[in-house]
């Protein structure tokens, strides 16, 4: 066996060093980071004039030093307090055996998923959209909207706010029966939409493992060819909520989609020490839970975003460590605070797309307009956008991307803490055609226009 | 050592975030305390340092560690000063129960909360994540808390906020605390339909409200929360 048995692995969360959730996030993840930071010389490496980085060297370098606090770390079980380790042999062997590619969906609505490099020309898979909240009467028709979008490969969001008129309540068997519901009316929709085999990535209207045991594997739910996505908390934190969810994909020869956020300003501190906890977190997702595809999201705990200069360069420079020195099938979401029908939505979106795109990540996802904070704020419209960008923009040279950074960012900066949400999408929409308004339709014409003219090379229409 | 040296050597350790060496240094001043001292190294000692490593947070030169380490050293500080302050010399503002409500795990927006709190003078009860309402409630008596604040950042975890406001209610308790809620997916018009009192979109807004509830002469439950930070709609 290449890497530690699922049941090796829950055996470590209850053998594993003891460790309290604040002492890994006060001392254990900042000590170790600061240490390794200064061991490479890897402090204050940040370029915020140049967002995007173009230095292969100081891409390897922090991949050789997010591997090694890989090994120094492990990953800790919050449920019983025990930290889980695993060994070079068993790291390497699982990196080495990862899968290099993977067939998402069926038939020709499916999506090969493959290993990419910086400035691959092979485009980015993109999925969307993230779980904003809708009604029950306007989750169908966004979804069915979205799915409609052929640009977009994978369908992600939105989710519910209620099921059957009654709230979703967490850990509960309210949440059971709304992942069953979920992503059985998903599969409706697809085939619906003419696209039965696009495959899907997430039962996002319930997010515990109780959501994912209602929907997904289950007759008439999500299929074993779909994404099963296995998220946990921050900085090579695990629970066994998404070990049961680990497990459960197992048991039915699925797809582990893992992924976990490495916070800017949060436990590892400055970009560099973002950069180097995604970079070992993203290992570790293999050996220890089995993934097939995963990566470290990044966010910026101060900006509550990632397309801010910190983010983007965080984003480009952990990417690009990982696409260089690995053949992981990457993921990553850029995370926009701006709203729909907004000029500042699709730049925010053009920066962090192109610059993961370009960065050799494997699968994108989003949009998350308005920070995700607001129900009813998403259109397809978005998703589309994105969706060409991370298409369009894969085999851009990323000197080409930074430039667009360089031009972009100071457009929409300085509002990042206090964003244009935009108009919902019963605003935005005309809810008969099921087509973009004229204002919002005109916005995403200029927007293209000039990304065309800055070297991106879109469609026109 | 004489007076000045302990509040430089608790500033110090506040800022480095040892607890140890705050809780030795102000050992040192008790031992040997006169009238009017504890109160100093409060002042002059353990206030400016909150309001440094705030204000480093805010700018990008500290971190949530730094954050919550110095808070941790200054409630070290003040647990062996605290018998000798009178009334106000506390400089606590008020106590504030904190915790992520039932079935979320999520804690860095709690965590970050609670530092800032800590660094503006409030006396701070975190209960961790994955909080029943009536643990916050268990915990806000024993404390004899001003605040219960809630934070969450799944959807599905928002009717636990609620059931907090309803369980004060239901227990004839209601107009003991004020209840404030954060979170991702928690806006000023979910605060207002259940009937809590305060929403702050960021840790520092949330702390604005805290501010303005204790000060304001209000009684729990107010009629329309206090909001700061709302996003611009329309």
């Amino acid at each position: 066996m290449y890497k530690p048995e699922i049941i090796e692995i829950l055996e470590r969360t209850r053998t594993g060093a003891y460790c309290t959730a604040k002492e890994w996030d006060t001392k254990r993840i900042p000590l170790a980071i600061n240490r390794k930071l200064k061991e490479y010389g890897l402090g204050k490496s940040f370029d915020p004039e140049n967002p995007v980085n173009c230095d292969d060297a100081l891409a390897d370098t922090f991949y050789k030093a997010g591997y090694e606090l890989a090994l120094e770390l492990g990953m800790l079980c919050e449920t019983t307090e025990r930290i889980v380790k695993v060994s070079e042999e068993e790291l390497s062997l699982a990196l080495r055996y990862a899968p290099s590619e993977i067939f998402i969906g069926e038939g020709q609505d499916g999506r090969w998923i493959r290993t990419r490099t910086p400035s691959d020309p092979h485009p980015m898979v993109f999925g969307a959209s993230m779980a904003i909240m809708l009604t029950e009467e306007l989750w169908p028709i966004v979804t069915e909207g979205i799915i409609r979008e052929l640009e977009v490969d994978l369908i992600e969001g939105p989710s519910l706010v209620t099921i059957y008129g009654r709230e979703i309540l967490t850990s509960s068997p309210f949440e059971t029966l709304a992942g069953y519901v979920h992503a059985k009316r998903n599969r409706e929709l697809r085939k619906k939409a003419g696209r039965p085999g696009m495959g899907a990535l997430g039962i996002t209207s319930s997010t515990s493992e109780f959501g994912q045991f209602g929907g997904y594997a289950v007759p008439g739910g999500f299929l074993p060819s779909d994404l099963s996505l296995c998220l946990f908390p921050s900085e090579m934190k695990i629970n066994y909520s998404v070990l049961n969810k680990v497990v459960h994909t197992l048991n039915n020869d699925g797809y582990v989609f893992t992924g976990s956020p490495a916070m800017i300003s949060g436990m590892p501190g400055p970009p560099e020490g973002a950069v180097l906890s995604a970079i070992a977190c993203s290992l570790l997702q293999y050996p220890v839970l089995h993934a097939s595809a995963g990566g470290g999201e990044i966010y910026d705990v101060r900006q509550l975003t990632n397309v801010n200069r910190a983010g983007i360069w965080t984003l480009s420079v952990a990417n690009q460590a990982l696409s260089r020195n690995t053949h992981l099938l990457t993921h990553a979401i850029a995370n926009e605070v701006s709203g729909p029908c907004t000029e500042s939505f699709l730049w925010e979106s053009l920066v962090g797309v192109a610059t993961i795109a370009a960065s050799g990540v494997a699968i994108g996802a989003g949009p998350r307009p308005a920070g995700g904070k607001l129900a009813g704020y998403l259109t397809p419209l978005e998703c589309r956008f994105c969706a060409e960008v991370a298409h369009k923009a894969s085999g851009l040279a990323r000197k080409t991307v930074n430039d667009i950074a360089r031009e972009i960012i100071p457009r929409y900066e300085a509002d990042i803490k206090n964003p244009n949400v935009g108009k919902p999408f019963t605003e935005a929409y005309d809810m008969k055609t099921m087509r973009p308004t004229p204002e919002w339709e005109a916005i995403y014409r200029k927007v293209k226009a000039e990304a065309i003219s800055l070297g991106v090379p879109l469609d026109q229409y | 050592m004489n007076l000045e040296e302990v509040i430089t050597k608790v500033y110090e350790a506040v800022m480095e975030g040892d607890a140890e060496a705050a809780r030795t240094a102000a050992q040192i001043a008790v031992n040997d305390l006169k009238l009017g001292e504890p109160l100093r190294i409060v002042r002059e000692g353990i206030q400016p340092a909150m309001d440094k490593i705030g204000k480093d947070f805010e700018n990008g030169e500290a971190f949530l560690p730094n954050l919550m380490l110095a808070g941790d050293a200054a409630i070290a500080t003040l647990e062996v000063i605290l018998p000798f302050l009178q009334g106000d010399e506390t400089g606590i503002r008020g106590v504030v129960v904190l915790g992520t409500v039932y079935g979320d795990m999520h804690d860095i927006g709690k965590n970050i909360l609670s530092a800032i709190l800590i660094a503006n003078g409030f006396k701070v009860v975190d209960l961790g994540v994955n909080v029943q309402p009536k643990e916050f409630l268990e915990a806000a008596e024993k404390a004899g808390a001003n605040i219960i604040a809630t934070s969450t950042l799944l959807s599905t975890c928002l009717p636990y906020q609620r059931d907090l406001v309803n369980l004060l209610k239901d227990s004839g308790k209601r107009n003991k605390f004020f209840v404030i809620c954060g979170g991702g997916p928690v806006t000023p018009e979910w605060v207002g339909s259940i009937h809590a009192d305060g929403y702050g979109r960021e840790a520092p807004d949330a702390v604005k409200v805290c501010e303005q509830l204790l000060s304001g002469g209000f009684v729990p439950p107010l009629e329309k929360p206090i909001v700061e930070g709302a996003l611009k709609i329309g």
